[in-house]
């Protein structure tokens, strides 16, 4: 029996997420708890498949009215105009700053659905038990995991605009509802990141070799 | 003699062994963020002005954060919190004052909340509307501080600081004046009315006004005021006369002065000098009338309509009135003749003429005006009665130019000395009037009414005519008409008729303009915006 | 009772085991198979991470009760700082996004800045109490939170559209803001997990004692 790839996985042991300890418990399935940091020991992350499509499909759910819904209501002398993300950042290209309406839509609109799609993949890739492109797969996900944060800019920025631009009644700006589900989104997703195990896409390899052997 | 270099008996340095640093490096980085966060607090406590509480009646438009108290349209300090007092009836701000505007907070310092008011004294506060509502700051001559402030409900009426004067009008009764009613000196606003009170006996009113320099210097001893509020509205036999000072002073009232221009001796008022307050300019400018001359007018005609105060004009501008209408026994010729007495004030006379001083001198002595006076009747002006107003029947007295009049000298001796008259005409009006409805009264009614008669029977049996023997014709016509019509279908009225064809391409002309007026209308609704949002709306073009 | 292994780890991304080798000052050491980064071998971490945490403390302070910026526009005035942001939201009935900003750029920068400065301090007289150990987890729960960065590039989006119409004055707090992001990432990378656990006292000592030399020479083969 060759020994193939040493993983905890495969000889019983199981690595504390927090503190990095290798442990090898009695039950790999209950393992207690960390005898280090005292955080609670887990083979892998709980019911990661489940949990990470549950976010996944709720952000998915929540993107829609994120974008349709406006995040920006302004209110001037003569008009109440309403701005979606999108129509927000056609304005700022109107307006001569193109590279700020790229700044907006990459972070607020591409990010995201990005962020959506990647994490679908990784899921399903797993789901399928595929072993192709495991590094690029690992790397998507540190990739996910790192720029996830990013899409909160456009948050801050109506926060801000808000927070200045209430000069009644020639010129104020409002919070639209857009921008709850938006944070949701970006929320939702970072959870996701956090509840998906990259080790799983590892772990179809051992299912290949205990095949092969 | 060389000594054997013993390197074994070399000794030893001694190790130092590495300090163990106690503070390395990095050590600087939190020092200096220490430094410069103690840098800002302090900077900022320094920079620390009085907080204050003002307590308001009501305090619109004021909020927490965002209103600021101005001093003279520079912001020197911020609302902090707006609450109510303990017993719910007023509203405690506290604001926070720069340190550099400490010196402004004293003992008389008075606060007020300027926002867009509608008052006595005019509109104020419009410019809140663009800037949101502030607390306004007048500055106390105290140099006392004070921390504790209860706001006014108006602004104050002026600034103690303002030059001029102030001066007591003494009236019957308030009238439409009020604190803050404006004062216009030849229609210009000069100053308002910042006060009133009962005179110790309750007879009368002093009224305290405040004139602005330089406009201080025209109240002289003999100026005039009179109440210039609302419209003066007179209707008498010079017609209806409508006066008004400006549209404030029809909302809010006002007092206007004037000093009459024939007057010796003009010398500034002094500060505090009492003036009687007129109800018109009328009664101020004539009241006092010192130059009057007395005229008796003998006229053979009706004086009804001629009342009172009728006015005299010479040309058709005013230059004196009627003081008596009456009739008088003239023993010599044993008749009784109507009398009017006037008097001339050579003063309005003069007004009138272009100022020139050799007039004006002329006016001073009673012989240059007698001798005036003489030279318009040798020029052949004489006074009239005639219709001020067809409506009333009011009457006045007119002197004016007439040709051909005999020469008349006037007898200075009488007192009041007579002018010649000349009849009015008034009467040969009525008689024409009388003739015409006589004329009326001897048309023959009853001749005409038979005439129609028989003009409406013969027209009767014409009508009966052309229903037997017309009509049918005019059918056959009809006919011939439809005919004609139908081929004109073809042409006119057919989906493809040519003339159709044109009047749709007409309507789709017209709908394209009013479309391209639409579109024009919404760019233009559109452009307003742009002022707002941002100037690169013709870069993105 | 579960026997431990030291000196051997699982890779976070793969769970490959593998032993770290003694590093070098400076260098890091990777998963040989998913590139994850293992360890890395921090000079003066403790020392240098505390003062930075501790100019990141008083940074905090600052940037959130100054001023970020004011803008002024036909002769009105408006500033804010971090707090009045969050407020205006909750004012305009966006309460739940209100309280999310709240807790990326002031709770989650403030837990992990102080977290970081009571292990470190805790840590100086080794062993530290078990309990740093439940404060380094929370330490690593609270980090991907903090997102001073993203903020301060929605406050230059947000200012740059705001500039075409008013005058903007900038405030201290915005230059503070700016000083936190810099020492909060000089903290994330002078901080050496491992130097913390080696020096905390165990959660469960009496596991400490086993020794682990029987499992070596199981996996040695």
């Amino acid at each position: 029996m060759s020994i193939g790839v040493p993983t905890g996985i495969k000889w019983g042991f199981v690595s504390c997420e927090a503190c990095g300890l290798l442990t090898k418990p009695v039950n790999v399935h209950e393992p207690g708890h960390c005898p280090r940091c005292g955080g609670k020991l887990e083979l892998r992350r709980y019911n990661t498949i489940q949990r990470t499509w549950a976010l996944i499909i709720a952000a998915t759910i929540c993107y829609i009215p994120a974008n349709v819904m406006p995040v920006m209501v302004t209110s001037t002398l003569t008009s109440v105009e309403e701005d979606t993300i999108i129509s927000g950042a056609v304005l700022l290209y109107k307006y001569g700053s193109w590279h700020l309406a790229l700044i907006v839509l990459i972070a607020s609109v591409m990010i995201p659905l990005a962020k959506l799609a990647a994490l679908a993949y990784l899921l399903i890739t797993v789901q399928r038990n595929s072993i192709k492109d495991q590094r690029e797969r690992t790397r998507l996900y540190r990739l996910v995991e790192f720029v996830g944060r990013w899409s909160m800019l456009d948050i801050f920025v109506v926060t801000f605009v808000v927070a200045l631009i209430q000069l009644q009644p020639l010129m104020s700006v409002k919070p639209g509802l857009g921008s709850l589900f938006f944070a949701s989104v970006v929320v939702l997703t970072m959870i996701a990141a956090e509840t998906f195990d990259s080790r799983l896409i590892w772990d179809s390899s051992n299912c290949k070799e205990e095949q092969n052997d | 003699m060389t000594e054997k270099i013993d390197l074994d008996n070399i000794p030893e340095a001694a190790i130092v062994p590495k300090k163990r640093m106690r503070f390395s490096v990095v050590w600087i980085i939190p020092i200096v963020a220490a430094l410069v966060a103690i840098g800002i607090a302090v900077q900022r406590i320094l920079s620390e002005g009085p907080t204050i509480t003002i307590v308001f009646k009501a305090a619109e438009g004021v909020e927490a954060g965002k209103t600021f108290v101005k001093y003279n349209d520079v912001n020197i300090g911020e609302v902090k919190t707006v609450r109510l007092s303990a017993d719910f009836t007023k509203v405690v701000v506290t604001a926070k004052i720069d340190k550099s505007a400490e010196g402004l907070i004293v003992e008389d310092a008075e606060f007020w909340v300027e926002k867009p008011r509608v008052t006595l004294s005019g509109v104020s506060g419009i410019g809140t509307l663009l800037t949101g509502n502030f607390i306004g700051l007048k500055m106390g001559k105290s140099k006392q501080p004070r921390h504790n402030f209860i706001g006014r409900d108006v602004p104050p009426a002026i600034t103690i600081d303002q030059p001029g004067r102030t001066f007591i009008l003494q009236a019957d009764n308030l009238g439409s004046v009020g604190i803050g009613s404006p004062l216009y000196y030849r229609r210009l606003n000069v100053g308002q009315v910042i006060g009133y009170d009962l005179a110790g006996d309750g007879k009368s009113l002093h009224i305290k006004i405040f004139v602005h320099a330089p406009y201080d210097k025209y109240v002289t001893n003999e100026t005039r005021f009179w109440e210039a509020s609302g419209i003066d509205v007179t209707m008498g036999a010079s017609g209806i006369n409508v006066d008004t000072q400006s549209v404030v002073s029809m909302l809010v009232g006002g007092i206007a002065f004037e000093t009459p221009s024939l007057m010796k001796e003009l010398k500034p008022a002094d500060a505090n000098a009492a003036f009687p307050l007129f109800r018109s300019r009328a009664t101020a400018m004539a009241e006092h009338e010192t130059v009057i001359t007395p005229y008796v007018l003998y006229f053979n005609e009706s004086l009804l309509g001629l009342s009172v105060g009728a006015p005299v004009t010479y040309r058709g501008l005013t230059v004196g009135e009627v003081t008596t209408v009456g009739l008088e026994y003239d023993p010599a010729k044993e008749f009784i003749q109507p009398r009017v007495d006037i008097q001339l004030y050579p003063a309005r006379f003069m007004a009138h003429v272009k100022k020139s001083a050799a007039l004006d001198e002329q006016a001073r002595s009673e012989s240059g005006r007698h001798a005036f006076m003489q030279k318009l009747i040798d020029k052949g002006v004489r006074a009239q009665l005639r219709s001020g107003n067809i409506l009333t029947g009011q009457l006045y007295v007119a002197f004016d130019n007439f040709r051909g009049v005999p020469k008349v000298k006037i007898d200075w001796t009488k007192t009041p000395a007579e002018l010649p008259v000349m009849p009015s005409g008034l009467e040969d009006l009525k008689t024409k009037i009388n003739d015409v409805l006589a004329k009326i009264d001897k048309i023959p009614l009853d001749a005409i009414g038979e005439d129609m008669k028989k003009l409406l029977t013969g027209l009767d049996g014409m009508v009966k005519r052309v229903d037997r023997e017309v009509l049918p014709e005019l059918k056959t016509t009809l006919e011939a008409l439809k005919h004609v019509l139908k081929s004109t279908d073809a042409t006119l009225v057919g989906k493809d008729a040519p003339a159709q064809q044109e009047m749709r391409e007409a309507l789709q002309e017209v709908r394209r303009a009013a479309q391209a007026i639409s579109g024009l209308v919404d760019y233009l609704e559109r452009n307003p915006d742009a002022l707002i949002r941002g100037k690169t709306q013709e870069k993105s073009k | 009772m579960s026997s431990f292994i030291e000196n051997v780890v699982a890779c976070p991304g793969c769970d490959l085991l593998q032993r770290i080798p003694v590093l070098p000052p400076g260098g890091k050491a990777r998963c040989p198979r998913c590139g994850h980064m293992m360890a890395a071998n921090k000079p003066d971490s403790l020392e240098r991470t505390l003062a930075l945490a501790v100019a990141a403390a008083i940074t905090l302070v600052v940037a959130n009760t100054t001023p970020l910026m004011g803008i002024s526009v036909v002769g009105r005035h408006v500033s804010t700082t971090i707090l009045g942001g969050v407020l205006e939201m909750w004012l305009e009935g966006q309460e739940i996004t209100a309280l999310l900003v709240a807790f990326c750029v002031m709770v989650a920068p403030t837990v992990y800045i102080g977290l970081m400065i009571v292990i470190l301090l805790a840590v100086r007289h080794s062993p530290a109490p078990s309990w740093t150990g439940f404060l380094l987890r929370m330490l690593d729960l609270s980090q991907p939170w903090g997102m001073a960065e993203v903020m301060m590039l929605g406050i230059l989006v947000a200012l740059i559209k705001i500039a075409e119409m008013a005058t903007l004055f900038l405030g201290a707090g915005i230059f503070a803001v700016g000083a936190l992001i810099v020492l909060i990432a000089a903290m994330m990378a002078s901080f050496d997990h491992n130097e913390v656990w080696k020096r905390i006292r165990w959660a469960d000592e009496k596991s400490h004692k086993m020794t682990a030399s029987a499992e070596m020479a199981d996996m040695g083969g």
